[in-house]
Formats: structure tokens, C-alpha cells, sequence
């Protein structure tokens, strides 16, 4: 007789496994098994404790590391006017002294286990990232626990963290004539929506936090319930999940608000601003309002402005750079936010050349994708580059738990990466002249210059 | 922790004809293959009327070649999925590519072409050369690449580390075609080249391809290095970089550090991690920490042939650039009179073991290991026994490399500031200075 293979059910041995471990344990430590998404030829497997921590797991052999990722569902669209900044000060605050752990142990106790550490705010996230060694694991899920509800906020070290971003600020913008442009663009092309104030916030608000600001935030976003812990490497998933249930299962579940954030109207007239900053040469930004990351014509205008200004043979770049030599740097780039944001045009002027003259270049090529499809050859070369981009995300074990993290805290698919690059190749010629009439409207667009200050001129060479 | 666990093999080393060898490093856990095609030369050598030529000329490789012109070979590049990138240091230039797998073979082909048939059209060099000029003026709108290109021309001055790889506005102007020509025929030549390729092909077929790059081209002979010894200028110097409106200053400090082949190096790196090489290091630990005057406060030890810098970075508000500059010599003085504490030994000890395992966890960071070791002729075993040399390593011998190698009489600060808001205060808080001179940001 024949024996057939025994099918083993991945899905039916987890959840058995839970039941098991679950016996006996506290509600909000019990673990929940929540099934499978195929990555690439991997599976991140999804795991929940009772208190409503997401944990993704993605086993990966590569190299005896293991990459350990904390999103939190909060980032500067949560905060109001007068308050902006509170994500990405907090975000510095996390480093900071816990009940457990003195000021610097933190970072020490990583730092001897050859660990990495860093983390990130932006406008819809907050995420707290680890490389270790694959068998320090543990470390990080005691740690990471730790700091998600014993953190000690003293005001020494609020107001010394305010310094340190208030320098952060100085170094990102205030002397940095990109980053300042950047801030200025979203505060013109946005009036009620969030996205309008800066992810490091305004320096007069970073210098009035209070303590009770801080405590009050950690509070109400610092929950369980509110965060997502991605880990991808060299790991045995039950040991892992055992220390994670024992580390976060007693944080109490808490009730995280409703957001409360006011749609942007519709932009109805273009929108102009032109600044004088000590700089080498003119800067020029358009920007279009453009699709949410989770819409369906994002991929579209993704791969339309891969077309105009991705590499050296996308037409901006060949018609301003390399024919008319007009800029020396463009970019091109669809804001990847829950929300609608923008579609950033971005060119550098070379020295004797003004922003005025890259202006009506950006027009034309506009004006030509509204008109025109494509070429099949230029579809190809923009896909192409899309997909090697893409590639190059997942060489290591942190590409992978960023893009896990990523795509789930803004999509709910922590797989989306792989349906990502499905969606570039399905994109067609019409799809991009139909975005590109869609988006690429000049009533809704701003424009920003910025233009040499000639009476900054510095101090003659003197001994 | 096992140490054995965290050892890699080295990537398999093969002579190619000619006296080119290739370092192969195959690996199928993303369908990517990473192409490096270094000179065994780089910037240094370059003359000091032209340099920028090194990064020109390999630039040039993809401005035209047999039966494409420029614009031709960038399409194919992004059509298959490709991208690559002229990298120049000191002691090499070289073409880093990447390459969807699926496409290694034209690709392969294409860079192949690029290399053994380049045309080299004039009005493309000049092209070039505008677009180099360009990029350098642009550069003057970030502190930190200004700071950090005054830093190696003022420290290194008169040396060929002094100059940069990218030239300056007036080098670049002197380069001509036949300049262009002369480094291609002298220097892209098999003797001189090492090719490096990492990622999705089989340990069978990456030689042939390997091969099929250097095909045609002349076997030439290697480069040979005539590079001296660097040597400090004595005294504590102050140089500052003078650009309007800036509420924040740019401060960077440097001398003389080691080569890879110095027997006190690794001890110098261990005790470097000490004072600015982490989170939790001395500078982080006063500057940031404590004050919290800067962002960001590190130091780094850097590699090359030969004496390569020792530098110290950190960038505080206008109003804090006295004290922070003044602090920061006080700490350095302080690490090099009294070296180094056992228990901060042992902590940056475990760090380095532990975090090796992130210096060999793809087959890119394999790769460029090995290429490191044969282009800044590194000891062979300056890798793979990189974990014995770390361990090997004491509080004495670390505080002896600091003491030995990092002099803080002969010192060079740069800072890049505007000069009206902070020069006098600067100058106090250099103890000892012996000259101090102002210079402004569009000098380079």
C-alpha cells in the first residue's frame, strides 16, 4: 500500500502549541496565533498577546543575526499646534532611564552584546529598531518591554533631550538649506492636515515641553495595543515567544484614542513662496497633491515619476542635466504616507542658471505625460529600476523587518512589499497618463524657490 | 557565544590572465549580484594639478563605448536592472555595480564593452568636467562635507591624501582628453585590476564571468604605490570656515592615527571606540549626554596604506562652540595622558567581537572585506582574525597606542561657523594655539 505523506498544518500546530502555553496564564498574556503571510518564499507568521501587542515573526537563516523592530502606531499626525515635535522628542526620551535600568544602562547592555540600536519618527509611525546577535534576542524582548511601560521621565533629562533636539533641528534645518525647503513645502501645500508642521516640530514648541507633556503622551500612545514588534532572523519561534509573553504579557491593556485629524480640503489655486538663504546655487520644488500610500493609483505615480526623474536616463534628468545643463541633482519621489501627501519635484540649479529657467521644463514634461503615453522601452527601464530598489531592501535581516514593520503600520500588510512590485509590473502606459491627469493638475500644486542671499557674502580670507 | 558561528568563509580568490585576480563570493539569499571593478590606484595618484583625474577617467568609462553612446548605456543599465557608481579613495577608483540576477549576462557583457572599448568622446568629457564643477559648488551647501574637505587638505597638506577625490574647480578645468586617455591606457589594464563579484551566481559560473569582464583589455602592469609616509604639522591650529548665517558650527579635530599594518592599530581602534567610537563613549556621554550640546559626538580611526587620520566630530549650537571645542580637547588630552580604564576596555571589547557579525552578513559586506584587504594591502589576516586581534587587546596596550599615536601638541581643529559670531571665543578655547586663520566656504 502506498503510504502517503503526512501533511503537516503550520497553522493547526501553532494554535495547538498556544492553547498549551496558554493554560493557566494571565488574559493579557495570552498568546493568540493569527495566521500566515507568504513573503516571498518565507512566511512571517502573526502572533497577538491578550493585552493586544501584534508580534510578526520571520524565521530567516541567513546569518546568525536577528533584527528586532517595535512600531508604534504614533508619529507627528497624532500631535496638535503647540505641540508639535512630541513624537520625535519622546522617541529620543525612550533611551532614557527606565524603572529597572539606570540612565545609560540601556544603551550599555546593547552595546555589550555587540548590538545596534536605533529608532525613527515620522509623520504616521514611531519604530525602535535592534541588530543583534542572533543569540542576544533575549536581550532586546527585556529591554523593549522594559521601555514600553517603565520608562522614568525626570525633568534633568527632558530638558537636556530638548537640547540635544534643538541641535538636531539646527543640523536638519535651520542650516541645512534642503531640509528647511522641505518644511517650508509641506507647511504651504497643507492647511488642516497634520502633515502640514514638521516631524521635528517647531523650535518654539520643542523649548516649551513640560515633563506633564511627556508623561501624558507615553501614557496615551505607549501602549501594547499600539504597537507592532517585528522580528526577523535566526530564532526559534516558541523560545521567542515564551520571553515575549513573559517580558510584555504584564503591561495592562490600555484604550488608545481615536484619531481625530481633519481631511485637507481640496487645492484649489497654485500656491507660491520663494526664501533667500546662503546657498551655492537656486533650488526649485513643485509639488502635486498626491494618492495615499494605501491607494490604488500610488504604484502608478510611483512608477510615472521613476519615468521622469529616476536615473540618468529618465527624461528630466536627460533634458535638464545632461541637454540643457540647466540643474546638477533632481528628484522625484511619491510621499509613501497613510494619508494623501505629495508629489516632490526637486531640482538643484547649477550656479549660473535660475530656478525660473528649470520651471517650464518641469511644465512640458508634465504637460507630455498628460498628453502622451509612454514608451513601452521607458515603462520597461522605470519597472526595472523599481524592482531592483526593491530587491535591495530585503538583503538583510533589518530591510526585511523595516519593510515588515513598514507595510504593516501603514497598510495592514506586512507582506506588501512582494505585492508591491506585482503592482509595478501591472502598471501600464494608460495607467501613468491617467494618474498623471489626475495628480499632475497646476491648481493644486505648490512652488517653492530658493534663491542665493548675495548679501550674505562671508568674511575676505584673513590670517 | 560561539565565536566559530560567527566566522564566515572568505570569498574564493582566483588569478585572472594578465595578473588580475577576482574575488568571488556567491550566495542565493536575494536574487541580486553586486560587480566591483577596482584599480589597484586611486586619487593619490593623481598630480596636483589634476586631481580629480582618477574619478574622471573611470567616470568617463560610461560616457560612450563601442557602438553605444552615453545615453545608450544608461538606458541598458536601468532596463536591466542595474545601477552603478564610481567609488574613489586614496588608494583606489573603482565601478560598483549591481544587477538584477536574472540579467547578470548582458550586463555583464555591457560593463565588459565599457571597459575593453570605451571611445571617450571630447565633448562628453567636457560634459563631464561641467557637471564635476557643478557638483563641488553644490557641495558648499553641507557643513559637514565642508568641514570635512578643509580637514583633509589642511591636515594632509602637501600630501596626496591631501587632495580630493573629486578634485577642485580649477584641477578639474586642467584635465584634458588626452589626460583621460593616458590614465585609461596606464591604469585600466588586467595587472592593475581586481574584480569582485558577490551575490546569485553559481561558484562555477562566476568565473567566467570574471573573466569575460577583463577579456580584450591590455595586461599592462600593476600600479606601483609611491605614496610616502604623511607627517604632522607641529602645533595646535585652528582653521575656520567662514559661511553666513549659521546658527549651528561644524567641528571636526584631527591628526595623524595608524595604517592597517601598524602592530599597535588594533589597540588604537579598541581604545578609539572607548573615547568616540559608541553610543555610550566618553564624547556621546559629555557632549550629547550630559550637556546635551550636540546631536551627535564621535571620533573614528580611519585605514589606508598609510597613516590615515584620527578624527574627532561633533556640531553644537553657535553658542556652545567655545565651551563644546574646549571640552572636547579637554577630553581628548585627558584620554591620551590617562589612557584608557580596564572595565571601558572589556565593554567596547564585546562590542566589537559581538557586532562582527554584522560586518559578514551578506555576501556584499564579504566582498568588500576582501577587496579592502587587497587594495589597501591590509594583513591577510586582518579579518578573518579580526575577533583574536580584538580580544588580544589590554587597557595597557590600548592606552599605549592613544599615548604613542594620537598627539595632541600637533593638532588641527576645523570648524566650519560663521566667523563674526564665534572666532574670538575660539580661539580661547584652544589652549596652546599656535595659529589660527580664517578662510571662506567657497575656498574649494
Amino acid at each position: 500500500m502506498e503510504k502517503r505523506a503526512r501533511q503537516r498544518d503550520p497553522a493547526a500546530g501553532r494554535r495547538a502549541w498556544a492553547a498549551q502555553v496558554n493554560l493557566g496564564t494571565a488574559e493579557g498574556a495570552r498568546l493568540s496565533y493569527e495566521g500566515a503571510h507568504a513573503f516571498g518564499v518565507e512566511m512571517i507568521h502573526r502572533w497577538r498577546l491578550g493585552n493586544g501587542l501584534t508580534v510578526l515573526v520571520l524565521i530567516d537563516g541567513v546569518a546568525p543575526v536577528v533584527a528586532y523592530h517595535t512600531w508604534f502606531n504614533v508619529g507627528s499626525r497624532h500631535e496638535r499646534p503647540g505641540k508639535t515635535g512630541l513624537a520625535h522628542l519622546f522617541e529620543h526620551l525612550m533611551f532614557g532611564e527606565t524603572e529597572n535600568l539606570a540612565a545609560g544602562i540601556f544603551d550599555r547592555k546593547l552595546e555589550e552584546s555587540g548590538a545596534e540600536s536605533n529608532a525613527a519618527t515620522w509623520v504616521d509611525w514611531t519604530y525602535y529598531h535592534e541588530l543583534l546577535p542572533a543569540d542576544r534576542v533575549r536581550l532586546a524582548v527585556t529591554l523593549e518591554a522594559e521601555r514600553m511601560h517603565r520608562l522614568v521621565l525626570r525633568d534633568a533629562q527632558i530638558a537636556s533631550e530638548k537640547e540635544v533636539v534643538a541641535n538636531e533641528r539646527r543640523y536638519r534645518v535651520e542650516d541645512d538649506v534642503e531640509g528647511l525647503a522641505n518644511e517650508l513645502l509641506y507647511k504651504t501645500a497643507f492647511e488642516a492636515h497634520p502633515y502640514r508642521w514638521p516631524t521635528i516640530g517647531w523650535m518654539a514648541d520643542i523649548e516649551a515641553f513640560t515633563p506633564e507633556d511627556c508623561v501624558k503622551f507615553y501614557r496615551t500612545y505607549y501602549a501594547p495595543s499600539n504597537a507592532t514588534v517585528v522580528v526577523v532572523g535566526q530564532v526559534r519561534e516558541r523560545d521567542l515567544l515564551l520571553a515575549i509573553r513573559d517580558a510584555y504579557g504584564i503591561i495592562p491593556t490600555q484604550t488608545v484614542p481615536a484619531e481625530d485629524i481633519l481631511p485637507e480640503p481640496q487645492q484649489t489655486v497654485e500656491r507660491r513662496l520663494e526664501i533667500r538663504k546662503p546657498t551655492a546655487s537656486e533650488k526649485l520644488l513643485v509639488a502635486f497633491k498626491g494618492p495615499a500610500f494605501g491607494d490604488v493609483d500610488h504604484a502608478a505615480m510611483t512608477v510615472l515619476s521613476e519615468v521622469l526623474f529616476g536615473g540618468r536616463a529618465s527624461r528630466l534628468y536627460r533634458s535638464l542635466v545632461v541637454e540643457r545643463e540647466l540643474a546638477t541633482d533632481l528628484r522625484g519621489w511619491v510621499s509613501t504616507f497613510r494619508d494623501p501627501g505629495l508629489f516632490e519635484c526637486w531640482a538643484t540649479a547649477r550656479s549660473t542658471h535660475s530656478a525660473l529657467e528649470i520651471l517650464p521644463v518641469f511644465e512640458d514634461a508634465f504637460a507630455r505625460v498628460r498628453a502622451d503615453v509612454v514608451a513601452d522601452e521607458e515603462l520597461a527601464r522605470a519597472k526595472s529600476r523599481l524592482e531592483l530598489g526593491s530587491l535591495q531592501q530585503l538583503e538583510t535581516a533589518s530591510g526585511k523587518a523595516e519593510q515588515i514593520g513598514f507595510f504593516e503600520i501603514v497598510l495592514g500588510d506586512p507582506a506588501h512589499a512582494f505585492r508591491r512590485v506585482e503592482s509595478y509590473r501591472r502598471t501600464t502606459a494608460s495607467d501613468l497618463r491617467r494618474v498623471a491627469r489626475r495628480y499632475l493638475v497646476d491648481t493644486a500644486r505648490t512652488v517653492l524657490r530658493v534663491v542665493p542671499d548675495a548679501s550674505a557674502a562671508p568674511a575676505q580670507a584673513a590670517q | 557565544m560561539s565565536v566559530a558561528r560567527l566566522q564566515t568563509p572568505e570569498p574564493l580568490r582566483f588569478d585572472l590572465d594578465g595578473g588580475a585576480v577576482a574575488l568571488l563570493e556567491p550566495s542565493h539569499d536575494v536574487p541580486l549580484v553586486s560587480v566591483v571593478i577596482a584599480l589597484r590606484c586611486g586619487s593619490a595618484t593623481d598630480s596636483p594639478e589634476k586631481a580629480g583625474l582618477a574619478r574622471i577617467a573611470v567616470r568617463m568609462l560610461r560616457r560612450g563605448c563601442e557602438g553605444l553612446v552615453s545615453e545608450e548605456i544608461d538606458f541598458r543599465i536601468d532596463t536591466l536592472g542595474a545601477e552603478m557608481a564610481v567609488d574613489t579613495s586614496p588608494s583606489t577608483v573603482g565601478i560598483h555595480a549591481q544587477v538584477i540576477a536574472r540579467n547578470v549576462e548582458p550586463f555583464i557583457e555591457l560593463l565588459g564593452r565599457m571597459l575593453r572599448a570605451p571611445t571617450f568622446p571630447d565633448h562628453e568629457l567636457e560634459r563631464l568636467k561641467r557637471e564635476s564643477i557643478a557638483e563641488i559648488v553644490e557641495a558648499r551647501d553641507n557643513d559637514r562635507v565642508v568641514a570635512q574637505k578643509a580637514m583633509q587638505r589642511t591636515l594632509f597638506e602637501g600630501h596626496p591624501y591631501g587632495r580630493n577625490a573629486g578634485g577642485t574647480t580649477r584641477t578639474i578645468e586642467a584635465i584634458t582628453p588626452a589626460d583621460v586617455l593616458d590614465f585609461y591606457r596606464r591604469y585600466v589594464v588586467q595587472a592593475n585590476l581586481i574584480i569582485g563579484i558577490a551575490g546569485d551566481v553559481t561558484p562555477d559560473r562566476a568565473p567566467l564571468l570574471a573573466r569575460q569582464l577583463i577579456a580584450g583589455l591590455a595586461a599592462g602592469t600593476a600600479a606601483v604605490d609611491h605614496v610616502p609616509e604623511p607627517n604632522m604639522r607641529p602645533g595646535r591650529r585652528l582653521l575656520l570656515v567662514d559661511k553666513p548665517e549659521r546658527t549651528q558650527t561644524q567641528i571636526l579635530l584631527g591628526t595623524l592615527g595608524t595604517s592597517g599594518h601598524d602592530a599597535d592599530h588594533v589597540s588604537l581602534v579598541v581604545a578609539n571606540a572607548v573615547f568616540g567610537g559608541t553610543f555610550t563613549s566618553r564624547l556621546m556621554k559629555e557632549i550629547r549626554s550630559k550637556r546635551g550640546w550636540s546631536y551627535g559626538a564621535s571620533s573614528r580611526a580611519s585605514v589606508d596604506r598609510r597613516r590615515q587620520a584620527w578624527t574627532l566630530w561633533t556640531f553644537p549650537a553657535a553658542q556652545d562652540a567655545a565651551p563644546c571645542l574646549a571640552l572636547a580637547i579637554e577630553l581628548l588630552d585627558t584620554w591620551v595622558r590617562a589612557g584608557v580604564r580596564p572595565a571601558e576596555v572589556n565593554l567596547v571589547k564585546r562590542y566589537l567581537v559581538r557586532s562582527h557579525a554584522f560586518d559578514v552578513d551578506t555576501a556584499t559586506k564579504r566582498l568588500h572585506q576582501a577587496l579592502d584587504l587587497e587594495l589597501l594591502d591590509l594583513p591577510r589576516d586582518y579579518f578573518s582574525g579580526w575577533i583574536e586581534h580584538v580580544r588580544a587587546v589590554t587597557p595597557a596596550s590600548a592606552s599605549a597606542a592613544v599615548a604613542s599615536r594620537i598627539r595632541t601638541d600637533d593638532l588641527l581643529a576645523v570648524v566650519v561657523a560663521t566667523a563674526s559670531q564665534v572666532l574670538d571665543p575660539l580661539r580661547s578655547a584652544v589652549p596652546g594655539l599656535a595659529e589660527a586663520s580664517v578662510v571662506p566656504f567657497q575656498l574649494e
